[in-house]
């Protein structure tokens, strides 16, 4: 009896040896992206799970990382030399990279796309030196988002314009007993959001960032009427607007303590489905209409969401994690995906965009109007990057470092707290020529 | 000899390695570097971010270990009477030093939300406020820090002193009492000076904490604008090596703040030891 229990004792300990030999000869392919929804996660879990089993030397691990927290992440990673083998990155990243030589190129995925199939505006998503470092997992456009039923209560028209934006979230701000109850207007102060929203706006004030030089432009009157439109701003947001994350101001939209917001995204739907009354969780409450343009702009423009998948140079799982993506992008795949934030995740692919089982979702077709929007501005090309103006900044491969830098949000607020503008515009732009200098890209 | 190794690998070399940077224009992933002597410490100095963020630092590290030097201090003298619950009470006195950083500073924002945290709402209610007052906003943000690191920090000074305070003779008291001496003259001159060595330690672990935290810092500032406000010295640290990918400087800057602290420690020591000698 004492044998035999001994036997079974030995032959399971076996057992669990060679299973975890098993595990352990496995490669495992570690990937860093930045949808991080429970339902996202899980369909991404799901696709890797399905290509385990017919690549089963192959471990595929999917990390979710916070959008603002990536770039700091990842180089960290480098710094300690353990990237993973793919990640996300903003395009400014994935440009900055592929000039660094950190990068793998992968015409190999985007070729398995098809050639003409990634739609139009986002194949250049991330170039150098005539080769393709990035494809992007799906696009995304901010948003302009209004409440139609409360502007049209008080005969307000939508805002088309800087000024008119701030009047018409002056006329929206409701009071009762003296308290606030509604603001006209909501925005996140988180720096990457500042980044992006001095990139959109001056874009839409027909304005620059750099020169094509390369110089900074700051000091230029785009540049100081933006600021002026942030001072502008600070007084119709809600007071602890510079503390409200990019989640609090969907919140606030869907909790109806703010009329209109404007740097929204399509994942806002969902809190706004979770959250508004359900009477007026729709697109005929919650609105979307064009961006508005600055005193010396001409048409709107938004900031394009489009992580490129990268791969890095030296990861030793290159080749499989593209091999890992290729099967990512195939439509059984890529719909359950896009299908887990339905208006945010817009398909990369213009087949999959036509493809029956894309469009039959209930979600998609409810909230078609933002779906639309967003396909307006990028047919209009009138989206860009964060910190792009124009399709060419993206040959400037220091943009990552002046995001990082906090230089321009640090200029925004020097503003919104009483410094004059050309003063905190000049304070940027000689921190930014420092900055330039120092790393190499700029002459004295 | 492995005492010395652990010390040598841990330590040393850190320090060092550190310091060898700081001369060097390198950039944080890349394995090439530039000699370029102390011109990163000369680049420093004339750097108004750097001093800025010093200041910064300066006031939040010496406001918050002041501020719990008082309440922990009075906060153990008050779980050092006997009282109903008295156990409870220590144990829940603690619980702020216990939970995880990132789960303090998330409640904490959320209650210090002014659109819908409780604290706003429970000031404009009980009339205290007419408005809300914006606690993660430029004006309030480093109040605000300073307030949630008091919290979170000051049970490791009440847990200090209160280990203190029960091994202080009673006889002592009694002696005092005996000659008529007051509540306050017990406290003034038996129990403070009792409390000595122990406030020390205590003031030069916090200080030195409070100086170089980072996580508390970041996770208060990040993802708000506001951040810039309370931009210390050590974020700034990370911020050059890290988003500027300057690690030369990065080392700088640290190698500043480690030769900052060694002054002030051994400022302080002197300071102790002129004290102690003086009432021996």
């Amino acid at each position: 009896m004492m044998s035999t229990r001994l036997l079974a004792a030995a032959a399971a300990v076996l057992l669990l040896l060679a299973s975890t030999a098993s595990a352990a000869d496995k490669k495992v392919i570690r990937l860093w992206q930045t949808e991080t929804e429970p339902q996202t996660l899980a369909v991404l879990n799901q696709i890797a799970a399905e290509y385990e089993k017919t690549h089963p030397d192959v471990s595929i691990k999917i990390e979710g990382l916070a959008w603002g927290d990536l770039e700091k992440k990842l180089t960290a990673a480098l710094a300690a030399g353990a990237p993973p083998d793919a990640a996300h990155g903003q395009p400014i990243t994935c440009v900055s990279f592929a000039a660094k030589g950190l990068l793998r190129p992968v015409e190999d995925l985007a070729d398995s796309l098809g050639k003409d199939n990634i739609v139009d505006a986002f194949r250049g998503l991330c170039r150098w030196q005539g080769r393709t470092y990035g494809v992007g997992h799906s696009p995304a456009s901010s948003l302009f988002v209004y409440r139609k039923d409360l502007l049209a209560k008080k005969g307000l028209k939508v805002p088309k314009t800087w000024d008119e934006l701030i009047q018409t979230a002056e006329a929206l701000k409701e009071t009762k007993d003296g308290q606030v109850v509604r603001y006209g207007l909501t925005m996140t102060g988180q720096p990457l959001f500042i980044n992006i929203g001095v990139g959109e706006l001056l874009k839409t004030n027909g304005g620059r960032l750099f020169d094509d030089q390369g110089r900074p432009t700051l000091t230029e009157k785009p540049v100081i009427e933006l600021l002026e439109f942030y001072k502008k701003l600070n007084r119709v947001l809600p007071p602890g607007w510079t503390g409200h994350g990019y989640l609090d101001t969907f919140a606030n939209l869907a909790n109806e303590k703010a009329a209109m917001l404007y740097q929204a995204y399509g994942r806002g739907v969902g809190y706004i489905e979770k959250y508004a009354p359900k009477e007026i969780a729709d697109p005929d409450h919650f609105a979307v209409a064009d961006k508005v343009v600055g005193p010396s702009g001409k048409a709107p423009a938004a900031q394009l969401d489009c992580e490129p998948w990268m791969i890095f140079k030296d990861a030793k799982g290159g080749g499989e994690a593209v091999d890992f993506l290729k099967f990512f992008f195939k439509d059984e795949n890529y719909v359950p995906y896009l299908h887990s934030v339905p208006i945010h995740l817009l398909s990369i692919k213009k087949s999959t965009t036509k493809n029956p089982k894309y469009a039959d979702n209930a979600m998609i077709s409810k909230w078609r109007p933002w779906v639309d929007m967003q396909e307006k501005y990028f047919k209009n090309d009138w989206i860009k990057p964060v910190l792009v103006t124009d399709w060419d900044d993206m040959k400037k491969p220091y943009l990552l470092e002046v995001m990082g830098s906090g230089i321009l949000v640090d200029m925004v607020f020097d503003a919104v707290k009483g410094m004059p503008s050309a003063e905190a515009a000049a304070k940027a732009q000689k921190r930014v020529e420092e900055l330039l200098v120092q790393t190499g890209y700029l002459k004295k | 000899m492995p005492a010395l190794v652990l010390i040598g690998a841990l330590i040393l070399y850190p320090v060092a390695y550190a310091i060898w940077l700081s001369f060097f224009d390198k950039h944080s992933f890349f394995p090439a570097s530039r000699w370029v002597g102390f011109g990163n410490y000369d680049r420093l100095l004339g750097d108004p971010e750097f001093w800025d963020s010093l200041w910064k630092g300066v006031v939040y590290a010496a406001s918050t270990t002041a501020l719990q030097l008082v309440l922990g201090v009075v906060s153990a003298l008050l779980l050092h009477h006997p009282f109903r619950g008295r156990t409870a009470a220590r144990a829940l006195v603690l619980f702020p030093y216990m939970i995880p950083t990132i789960v303090a500073v998330i409640v904490w924002r959320w209650l210090l939300n002014e659109t819908f945290g409780l604290v706003d709402y429970t000031l404009v209610a009980w009339g205290l406020v007419r408005q809300p007052i914006v606690w993660l906003g430029v004006d309030h943000i480093m109040t605000s820090l300073i307030a949630m690191s008091v919290w979170q920090f000051t049970p490791f000074v009440t847990l200090g002193v209160l280990a203190r305070l029960q091994t202080i003779p009673l006889e002592l008291y009694e002696a005092a009492r005996v000659d008529g001496a007051s509540a306050w003259a017990r406290f003034r001159y038996i129990t403070l000076p009792q409390l000595r060595a122990v406030m020390f330690v205590v003031i030069l672990l916090r200080g030195i904490w409070m100086f170089t935290k980072f996580d508390t810092v970041w996770l208060w500032g990040e993802g708000a604008g506001a951040g810039a406000e309370i931009r210390t010295l050590p974020i700034y640290t990370y911020m050059r090596t890290f988003t500027y990918y300057q690690a030369g400087f990065g080392a700088a800057l640290s190698v500043i703040m480690f030769l900052m602290l060694m002054a002030a420690t051994l400022v302080y020591f002197g300071f102790f030891w002129r004290e102690e000698e003086a009432a021996a």
